[in-house]
C-alpha cells in the first residue's frame, strides 16, 4: 500500500516569530516539520508496516526548496518526497496550497491513501485536507484517532465531542489526522544517515502545470490587512487557605457551572 | 570540522529529546533512587537502533574471523583485512549520545561505557572466537551488564604490581580467588572480566595475568551493594569477592596461558577509547554548565545589576568558554582520526583525558560558585555534575598517572 502524507515545514516554534511587510509569517530562516504532521507521518509508516508493503511519499509545499523538515520525516522511514518551492507561491491561501498540494500528489503513482494533519500549527486554518479532497475529487474524512485499511477501505474511527463516529471509505481517500494519537517514532541513527540520501523531487508551479498568477498572493483573493498580538493572559487569582479554602474553590466552580 | 554536520545536528537533537522526555523527568530517582540506570540506557539503544548497529558490526566481525580461521585451517592465505580507511565518522554516533548523556547524567555513561566499552573489548581484544559469541553480543546491546575488574584494595594505579587475585591450576581447571574494589556495575553485572595473576608458586612481579570471565550467580562470586560515593550515583559501584571460584579453560580468555608481555599489556589495549571517551563525557558536563551559568549570569541580579556585568563573574565565563572550546577541539579531532583511520598516541590520548578531566572539574566548580548559595543546592543541577566531573580525574587512570604516561611515551621515541 502507498501512502502519501502531506507535511508542512515551518519556523521552529520554539524561536520567537516575526512578520513579514504584508503580515505573512517570515519564512526565511531553517524550518521545521510541524509536530501536527509527525503523527501522520507515524501512522502512514505503522498502515505500510502492516500492509506489508508499499512505501510513504511526502508532498510538501515550502519556500527556498527547504527540505529540513523532510529530512526529519525521511529519517522516521518515509521512502521519498515531493517538493513544491516557486517564489510565486508567496503569500499563499489555503485554496492555493491546497491546488498545489493536489497537483504534486498526482506525481506520486499508485497512491492508495492521502493523510494530513487536521491543522498546521502555524496558520491554523484547517481546511487543506479538504480542499484537496475537493480539488482531487476524492472522498475525505476528519479527525482520525484510529485508522484502519482492508480490501480497498479505510475505516476510521473519528473524533467527536462526545466519543467517536465509526466511518469507511473506498480507497484512494483523503483522512485528516488528529494530533497526538500515535507516539510518533525517534528516527534511528540509520535511518538519519539514509535520509540525505533519499529522493526528494523539488518542482516548482509550472512543473505542475499550475497558471502562476493564479496561486500564490495573486492569487489568493485575500490580504490580510491587520494582525494583532493576543490578548496577555489573565494573572489567575491566588486564595490563601485559612481552612475554608475549599469553599472558595466550590464557589468558583458553581460559577462556571460545572457543579 | 569545526561544527557537527547537518545529519550530526540530527541525532544531537533526537537523543537530546530522548533524554529530555526518558531522564530529566526522571533524574532524581536514578541519582538517588534505587533505579538502576540499565532499562533507560537499554531503551536509548533500541529507540536509536544502536543495539541493531551493534549486532550488525560484531556479526561482520566475526564472520571476517571465521574466514581467517578456515582458510588458516585449509593452509590458504587468509583473507585480507579490510584496510583501514576509517569510519566515515561514524565514532559520532558514539561520542554524540555521551555527550548528550553528561549534561543531564554523566554516570549513566559511565554504567555504559564500562559495559559496552570495557567489559566487551576486553573478550573481543583476546578472546576466541566462541569466547566472543558466548559473551559479547549481548553486552553490546546492554542486554547483559558487563563489569571489568582489576582493581583491589591494595592495588589501584599500580595495578600488576600489587595485584593479589589469584588463579590456580587445579586439572583441567582454575580456582579463583581475590577481592575487587570500586568496580563500576559490580552490584549488577551478569558478566565479569576478572584479572589476576597465575599463582604457579613463583614470585608475584613474575606471574603471568590472564583474564576470566565470570557469570553472576557463581558458585564462590560474591557481588556487593553499591558503595556510597561523592558523584555518579547513577552508576552502580561495588566490590567482588572470590572464594575458590571454579573454572574450566572456556573462561580464560584467549583459552591459553601463552599471553604477551606476560599478559601486562592487554589492560592497556582500550585506552584510546577509553581517554576519548572521558573528553566526551568533560565536553558534555562543561557545555551544559556553561549555559547554566550563562542564563544564570543574566538573570540574577545583585547590587541592582545582572552579576554577569561584574568582571569578576565574566572571568569564570570567559574560562568555561575557552575549555569548552579547547575540549570540543580535542573532541572534533578524534571524530575526524577515526574516520582518516588514525589512532592517538599514548601521550595523545593521555593528555586528551588529562586536560579534559581537570577542564570539567575546574569549571563544574566554578558553576556552582557563579551560582552561589543555589549552586549548592540540587535543584540547580551543577552541583551534581561538579560531584560528577571529579571522577574523571580519578578513574581510568588518575592525573598523576596520564602525566607518567605521556612523558613515558615522548621519551621514549
Ligand atoms: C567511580 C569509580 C569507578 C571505578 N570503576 C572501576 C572499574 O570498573 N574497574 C576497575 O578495575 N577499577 C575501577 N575504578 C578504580 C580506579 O581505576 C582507581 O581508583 C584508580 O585507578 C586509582 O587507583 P587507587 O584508587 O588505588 O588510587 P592510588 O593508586 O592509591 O592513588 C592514590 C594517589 O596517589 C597517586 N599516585 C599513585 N601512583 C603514582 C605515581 N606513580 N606517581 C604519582 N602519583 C601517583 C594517584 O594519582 C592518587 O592521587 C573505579 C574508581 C571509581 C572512583
Amino acid at each position: 500500500m502507498n501512502v502519501v502524507v502531506c507535511v508542512k515545514q515551518i519556523p521552529d516554534p520554539a524561536d520567537p516569530g516575526a512578520l513579514e511587510e504584508d503580515h505573512t509569517l517570515k519564512r526565511t530562516g531553517k524550518l521545521i516539520l510541524d509536530e501536527s504532521d509527525s503523527f501522520g507521518v507515524e501512522m502512514a509508516l505503522q498502515l505500510v508496516d502492516k500492509a506489508g508493503g508499499g512505501d510513504v511519499t511526502l508532498v510538501s509545499m515550502a519556500p527556498n526548496d527547504e527540505t529540513s523538515g523532510l529530512r526529519t520525516a525521511l529519517a522516521m522511514g518515509a521512502a521519498k518526497a515531493v517538493l513544491v518551492s516557486d517564489p510565486a507561491l508567496a503569500g499563499a491561501g489555503a485554496l492555493d496550497t491546497a491546488k498545489v498540494l493536489a497537483a504534486a500528489i498526482g506525481r506520486v503513482e499508485g497512491a492508495d491513501l492521502i493523510l494530513a494533519a487536521t491543522e498546521s500549527s502555524d496558520g491554523y486554518t484547517g481546511t487543506v485536507p479538504e480542499q484537496i479532497a475537493g480539488v482531487l475529487d476524492l472522498p475525505s474524512i476528519t479527525f482520525a484517532k484510529h485508522v484502519e485499511v482492508a480490501d480497498g477501505t479505510v475505516s476510521v474511527q473519528r473524533q467527536t465531542e462526545l466519543g467517536y463516529d465509526q466511518c469507511e471509505s473506498p480507497l484512494p481517500a483523503v483522512v485528516s489526522v488528529t494530533a497526538g494519537v500515535v507516539e510518533p517514532r525517534y528516527p534511528s541513527f540509520k535511518g538519519i544517515m539514509a535520509a540525505k540520501s533519499k529522493p526528494v523531487d523539488q518542482v516548482t508551479v509550472a512543473d505542475l502545470g499550475i497558471d502562476a498568477s493564479a496561486v500564490g498572493a495573486a492569487g489568493a483573493g485575500q490580504q490580510i490587512v491587520e494582525v494583532t498580538p493576543a490578548p496577555e493572559r489573565q494573572a489567575g487569582e491566588i486564595i490563601e487557605d485559612d481552612g475554608e479554602a475549599h469553599l472558595k474553590i466550590i464557589d468558583f466552580l458553581d460559577g462556571l457551572k460545572v457543579l | 570540522m569545526f561544527e557537527w554536520s547537518d545529519e550530526q545536528m540530527m541525532v544531537r537533537d533526537a537523543v537530546r529529546q530522548f533524554i529530555d522526555r526518558e531522564i530529566r523527568p526522571n533524574i532524581e530517582a536514578l541519582e538517588h533512587g534505587d533505579t538502576p540506570p540499565y532499562d533507560t540506557l537499554r531503551k536509548l539503544f533500541a529507540t536509536f537502533g544502536m543495539d541493531a548497529a551493534a549486532r550488525d558490526r560484531f556479526k561482520r566481525q566475526i564472520d571476517f574471523e571465521r574466514a581467517v580461521a578456515d582458510a588458516t585451517e585449509r593452509g590458504e592465505a587468509p583473507p585480507q583485512k579490510p584496510g583501514r580507511d576509517g569510519d566515515g565518522g561514524a565514532s559520532s554516533l558514539t561520542v554524540i549520545p555521551i555527550i548528550e548523556l553528561c549534561r543531564v547524567c554523566p554516570g549513566m555513561v559511565t554504567a555504559m561505557g564500562v559495559s559496552m566499552g570495557l567489559t566487551s573489548a576486553a573478550i573481543m581484544a583476546k578472546g576466541t572466537i566462541a569466547q566472543k559469541e558466548r559473551w559479547v553480543p549481548e553486552l553490546l546491546t546492554l542486554e547483559k551488564v558487563g563489569a571489568w575488574a582489576i582493581t583491589e584494595p591494595d592495588s589501584g594505579s599500580d595495578a600488576f604490581g600489587s595485584m593479589k587475585a589469584s588463579a590456580r591450576r587445579d586439572g583441567d581447571e582454575y580456582l579463583l580467588n581475590g577481592s575487587k574494589t570500586f568496580i563500576t556495575n559490580g552490584p549488577y553485572a551478569d558478566t565479569v572480566v576478572f584479572i589476576c595473576k597465575l599463582d604457579e608458586g613463583n614470585p608475584p612481579a613474575e606471574r603471568k595475568v590472564l583474564s576470566f570471565v565470570l557469570d553472576r550467580g557463581m558458585a564462590g562470586l560474591e557481588q556487593s551493594k553499591p558503595l556510597r560515593k561523592m558523584g555518579m550515583h547513577s552508576s552502580p559501584t561495588g566490590e567482588l569477592f572470590l572464594s575458590d571460584v571454579r573454572v574450566g579453560r572456556d573462561r580464560l580468555i584467549g583459552e591459553t596461558e601463552d599471553v604477551a608481555r606476560g599478559g601486562r599489556e592487554g589492560a592497556k589495549a582500550t585506552f584510546q577509547q577509553e581517554r576519548s571517551g572521558v573528553a566526551a563525557m568533560a565536553l558534555g558536563i562543561i557545555s551544559e554548565c556553561l549555559e547554566l551559568s550563562v542564563a544564570y549570569a543574566r538573570d540574577r541580579v545583585q547590587f541592582g545589576q545582572p552579576i554577569g556585568e561584574f568582571q569578576l563573574i565574566q572571568e569564570k565565563l570567559a574560562r568555561m568558554e575557552i575549555a569548552r572550546l579547547n575540549v570540543q577541539n580535542l573532541v572534533f579531532r578524534f571524530v575526524e582520526m577515526q574516520a582518516a583511520g588514525r589512532d592517538l598516541t599514548l601521550a595523545e590520548a593521555s593528555a586528551m583525558k588529562l586536560y579534559s578531566a581537570r577542564a570539567a572539574t575546574e569549571v563544574a566548580m566554578e558553576a556552582v560558585q557563579l551560582f552561589g548559595g543555589n549552586g549548592y543546592m540540587s535543584e540547580f543541577r551543577v552541583e551534581q555534575l561538579a560531584r560528577d566531573a571529579k571522577v574523571l580525574q580519578i578513574y581510568g587512570g588518575t592525573d598523576e598517572i596520564q602525566i607518567t604516561h605521556i612523558a613515558k611515551d615522548l621519551l621514549r621515541r
